[in-house]
């Protein structure tokens, strides 16, 4: 599904060039769950952005689905982003002015979804995520187990191919985290791709393989199934 | 999608209901200001548009060239009209009217008609004024046909049809018949009467042969053009007409005029023959420039709140690019939210204006509009341009904000660039610039208006009462049976009184050569105790006295500026030198020092003073500022006495004078309210910076106040940026100021000068509003717990 090719990042600053991703190469297939880990700078997240359309590589090839897209505009990426790809965020990063049940129906707006079919949409996956009854709350009525749960329906609502999240249980406690990571490993059965940045060793172990990155390159590649 | 929209706008308003109040109030005000001076400026510019052939009216006014001057006159010599109707195709029809000051009585009811006219009986058929009752064809016809306007017949016949019934007009010692009744004419009509007389009455009655006199004037004369008449190419003709028809006259008197045309609608805002009672194309435009700017500055609020609150709705941003907007989505989004904001503020505006529309009105002076929805039009208008602002003014922040990159904001690495900050800077600079301009003019706006209060004006005008005695028979003894009241110091006679009109009188003079000069000079009817009574200063020669017989025929008395008219540099040169006035001749005995007889906007011009109590029917009377009321009651028993058949009315001297600054004392309180207005939302929007400012810095400041800075310390920071703004806005405003307030003041011939204290004052003035503004944010920081502030971060 996803094939990298010795990709580039690099930021600059005023006088400092720095490189995040250094000829990097990683595949994902479709179906699997891949945990990206190594420490702070190392280039996960910049990793992250670029597989989610969010950022553009300076070099490399980054194939998605078998189509070119590393030097896509920012139309067609938005594009491609809203009907592939679900994102959860370590902040969770819902709309405070919007209720429950309007963040997730967020991304069926912007796919032009009906508003019949987008509420039953909504209503399977707020079920699914066992939230429904928080459904007209604002994410500042809820807690973080329940924000985050919010934001996985949010991802999953549209039915994307791929998941990306970006620490997501970062700022929950272990076991509302537990919860979240057991949502994701339900998604990944039934079929979505998922790749999850991670510190967590623990929550490493829910994906198939560990990929751990230094300085921007892969160091090495664990597989756990 | 929409839903959305409007959803998300709405519960941001809510909210954050100080920023929402801040931007809706200061769009709101601007809107208000703006539509009232539109309106006010729609009045300015519909006068006498609502004649459906206005575009062919002309009105036809003259040069008259003397061998001493060119005087501009706001009408023709009485034959002009007829004569160049016979002559010229292109002329449709002609209309004249002239002013006639009417003591109309029935029975028990009287009343003297100040705004009374003679008219063509044209008068109809050119202009659209609306005839009620009568035959517009035939109404002014014939002699004695009278027509009231609705209000006039109220008051002489109630709500009973006046036509057909009989009016007498006393002081002529005639009845006239009512033939019409017409509609009360419009406010933003330059002609203006409440009784009409028909014009043969005055031509063929009161001053038979007038149609052909060439040197006699005192009409206005409208022309109506036939379709596709070029005037300029008619204007062309009218020289060799005036040389055929009156070629000779004017070579006898010296006096040669030139016609020219003024498209009627033009008449009011742009024509300089009539005084200052007209409108002023000059105070139009300055109101339009104070009406764009004040929205603009409401605007320039509004983009800067918006972009300095970009920080917060950049996460919303970033989330939103992440499940799939793209970033034109995203900028309709913002656009609508601004759209959404002007329209509530066009709600509040509406309220605001008419709430405020009846004090705009009595501010103005005139009725400009009854209703804000008198014309639907108007409301529409301010409704498309709030859009247009909503879609204006957010396109920026929408552009600002669709820009963020989701990952940069998502991760809360985001800043508000720098960019931002100056646009912001600029944009408080130039609101402030508008706002200290406003606050410099509007203070030299009083001050010359208290410079023309204080001026010597070279005569008296205390406690000075002013009675017309329309000429009447019994005005003499009137005048001595008042003298010996209690309470009455003194009385004189005369044609005229300052500030109000007078005669002009084509003369000629002995000048310094010997030659005797042609002059139009303005002309004063006095009797003896007049010049004493005025307290005129005598710089040459004699004022007129009882003991002098000849002075009733044969003596003249001049001002200044008529002894330089002829050539003199000292004013005892002229006395003795001959004068041949309107079939008088004689000798000048005196010579008076300038008096300001008309307001200080214009110039003292060349004044002659003759003795002739025929046309001396105002009577000034000094009164003692004791028991003002019961000096008044007994004044008006003898007048009760010895002219009966008269209603009794006065004014005052002073105020009668004054009057002739109302429209500078309305444009100074216009100014000094929209530039209070336009502070007010400068301050609005500097409030709402402020506090952003602040918010952003909060971290700052903890960390120098547990490195030890004091409140002081912190407030002087927060303020320092916002005044510097303020400041640099005084030195871009104060030249800009000057030079508008500059030419302002050429309007008057006389005016205050432009001092330093004024520039000082509004710069002070402004900076402490501003100061006053920004240190409540700013006290509110410095006064914060560090601790607090740091663990926000």
């Amino acid at each position: 599904m996803i094939k990298i090719t010795e990709l580039e990042k690099i930021y600059r600053t005023e006088d400092i060039e720095t490189s995040a991703l250094n000829k990097l190469s990683i595949e994902v297939k479709e179906g699997e769950f891949v945990a990206v880990m190594g420490p702070s700078g190392c280039g996960k997240s910049t990793l992250l952005n670029i597989l989610g359309l969010l950022d553009d590589p300076d070099g490399g090839s980054f194939m998605f689905n078998g189509i070119e897209v590393a030097h896509f505009n920012e139309r067609k990426r938005a594009d491609l982003r809203k009907r592939n790809i679900g994102f959860v965020f370590q902040s969770f990063n819902l709309i405070d002015e919007l209720t429950v049940f309007e963040n997730v129906e967020l991304p069926l707006i912007y796919l032009g979804v009906d508003s019949a079919e987008r509420k039953k949409r909504v209503e399977v996956v707020l079920d699914k995520m066992q939230i429904m009854h928080r459904r007209n709350h604002f994410p500042q009525q809820l807690s973080g187990g329940q924000q985050q749960r919010v934001a996985v329906a949010r991802a999953v609502v549209n039915n994307p191919k791929l998941i990306l999240a970006d620490e997501p249980t970062g700022n929950l406690d272990s076991s509302n985290g537990n919860e979240v990571m057991q949502l994701l490993t339900e998604l990944n059965e039934q079929g979505t791709t998922i790749v999850m940045v991670t510190h967590s060793e623990h929550d490493a172990r829910y994906s198939h393989r560990i990929i751990r990155m230094l300085d921007g390159q892969t160091v090495t590649e664990n597989l756990l199934v | 999608m929409i839903k959305n929209y409007f959803k998300i706008a709405f519960r941001t308003l809510l909210n954050h209901k100080a920023f929402s109040f801040i931007n809706i109030i200061g769009l709101a005000i601007g809107m208000t200001a703006f539509f009232l001076i539109f309106l006010y400026i729609k009045f300015e510019l519909s006068y006498d548009s609502f004649h459906s052939k206005a575009d062919r009216i002309y009105r036809v006014v003259s040069d008259i060239k003397t061998p001493t001057e060119t005087i501009n006159a706001n009408c023709p010599s009485w034959a002009v009209a007829s004569h160049a109707k016979q002559e010229f195709p292109e002329i449709e029809s002609f209309v004249r009217v002239s002013n006639a000051r009417l003591l109309v009585r029935k029975g028990n009811i009287k009343f003297q008609e100040e705004n009374s006219l003679f008219a063509d009986s044209s008068f109809f058929q050119v202009f659209d004024f609306k005839l009620l009752k009568g035959n517009p064809q035939t109404a002014l016809k014939e002699k004695f046909s009278i027509i009231l306007s609705q209000t006039a017949a109220k008051k002489y016949f109630g709500d009973t049809n006046p036509v057909g019934q009989t009016l007498s007009l006393t002081d002529r010692n005639l009845n006239a018949v009512v033939t019409g009744l017409m509609q009360d004419i419009p406010e933003n009509s330059q002609i203006k009467a409440d009784v009409l007389l028909s014009m043969p009455t005055l031509t063929n009655e009161f001053n038979k042969g007038l149609d052909d006199q060439w040197g006699n004037y005192g009409n206005r004369t409208y022309l109506l053009l036939r379709p596709g008449t070029e005037p300029k190419v008619l204007e062309a003709k009218f020289p060799a007409f005036l040389e055929r028809r009156n070629g000779k006259e004017m070579k006898q008197s010296q006096m040669y005029p030139t016609l020219f045309l003024e498209p009627l609608r033009e008449v009011y805002l742009y024509s300089t023959r009539d005084g200052s009672k007209t409108g002023n194309i000059t105070n139009v435009y300055i109101f339009i420039i104070v009406a764009v700017f004040i929205l603009l500055i409401a605007c320039f609020n509004f983009v800067n709140l918006t972009t300095a609150r970009s920080a917060e709705r950049a996460k919303e941003v970033g989330i939103r690019k992440v499940v799939g907007a793209a970033r034109l989505q995203l900028a309709k989004q913002f656009i609508g939210e601004s759209i959404i904001i002007c329209l509530i503020a066009f709600a509040v505006s509406i309220l605001f204006s008419s709430l405020l529309l009846p004090l705009f009105n009595q501010l103005s002076g005139k009725v400009i509009s009854r209703h804000i929805f008198s014309h639907l039009l108007y409301p529409f208008l301010l409704f498309l341009i709030a859009i247009s602002i909503g879609i204006l003014a957010g396109i920026y922040p929408a552009l600002i904000l669709s820009s963020f990159q989701p990952i940069v904001v998502l991760k809360g690495r985001f800043t508000t660039g720098t960019k931002g900050l100056l646009m912001r800077k600029g944009l408080v600079i130039i609101q402030f610039t508008v706002s200290i301009a406003l606050i410099i003019s509007t203070i030299i706006v009083y001050n010359q208006m208290n410079y023309m209060r204080s001026q010597d004006l070279g005569f008296n005008k205390d406690h000075k009462l002013i009675i017309d005695t329309d000429g009447d028979s019994s005005k003499s003894a009137f005048k001595q049976a008042i003298t010996s009241l209690a309470g009455v110091t003194s009385t004189a006679m005369a044609g005229s009184v300052p500030g109000g009109g007078n005669a002009g009188a084509y003369s000629q003079i002995e000048n310094v050569k010997g030659d005797m000069q042609v002059a139009n000079l303005d002309l004063y009817f006095v009797d003896f105790d007049y010049i004493p009574q005025y307290k005129l200063k005598i710089l040459a020669g004699r004022a007129f006295s009882r003991d002098f017989q000849t002075d009733t025929s044969q003596a003249m008395i001049v001002n200044e500026a008529a002894m330089k008219m002829f050539g003199y540099t000292l004013p005892k040169q002229i006395i003795g030198k001959k004068f041949d006035q309107w079939g008088r001749k004689g000798v000048i005995v005196g010579v008076v020092k300038d008096f300001h007889f008309r307001s200080l906007q214009e110039v003292i011009k060349p004044l002659s003073i003759r003795i002739e109590p025929n046309f001396c029917n105002l009577v000034s009377i000094n009164i003692n500022s004791k028991n003002i009321p019961s000096t008044i009651a007994a004044i008006e028993n003898k007048w009760k006495e010895l002219m009966p058949n008269r209603p009794f009315s006065y004014y005052f001297l002073d105020d009668f004078f004054d009057k002739q600054y109302r429209s500078e004392d309305r444009f100074g309180r216009l100014f000094l309210n929209f530039a209070v207005f336009a502070i007010f939302i400068s301050c609005l929007g500097l409030l709402g910076l402020a506090s952003y400012s602040t918010t952003q810095r909060t971290k700052e400041i903890g960390i120098r106040k547990v490195m030890g800075a004091s409140v002081p310390n912190i407030l002087n920071l927060l303020s320092k940026e916002f005044l510097k703004l303020v400041t640099l806005a005084f030195f871009v405003a104060a030249p800009i100021a000057w030079y508008f307030m500059h030419k302002w003041l050429q309007n008057f011939a006389y005016h205050t000068t432009i001092n330093w204290w004024v520039f000082v004052a509004a710069g002070f003035c402004a900076l402490a509003i501003a100061l006053a503004t920004i240190s409540f944010q700013a006290i509110k920081a410095a006064l914060a717990n560090p601790v607090k502030s740091l663990r926000t971060e």
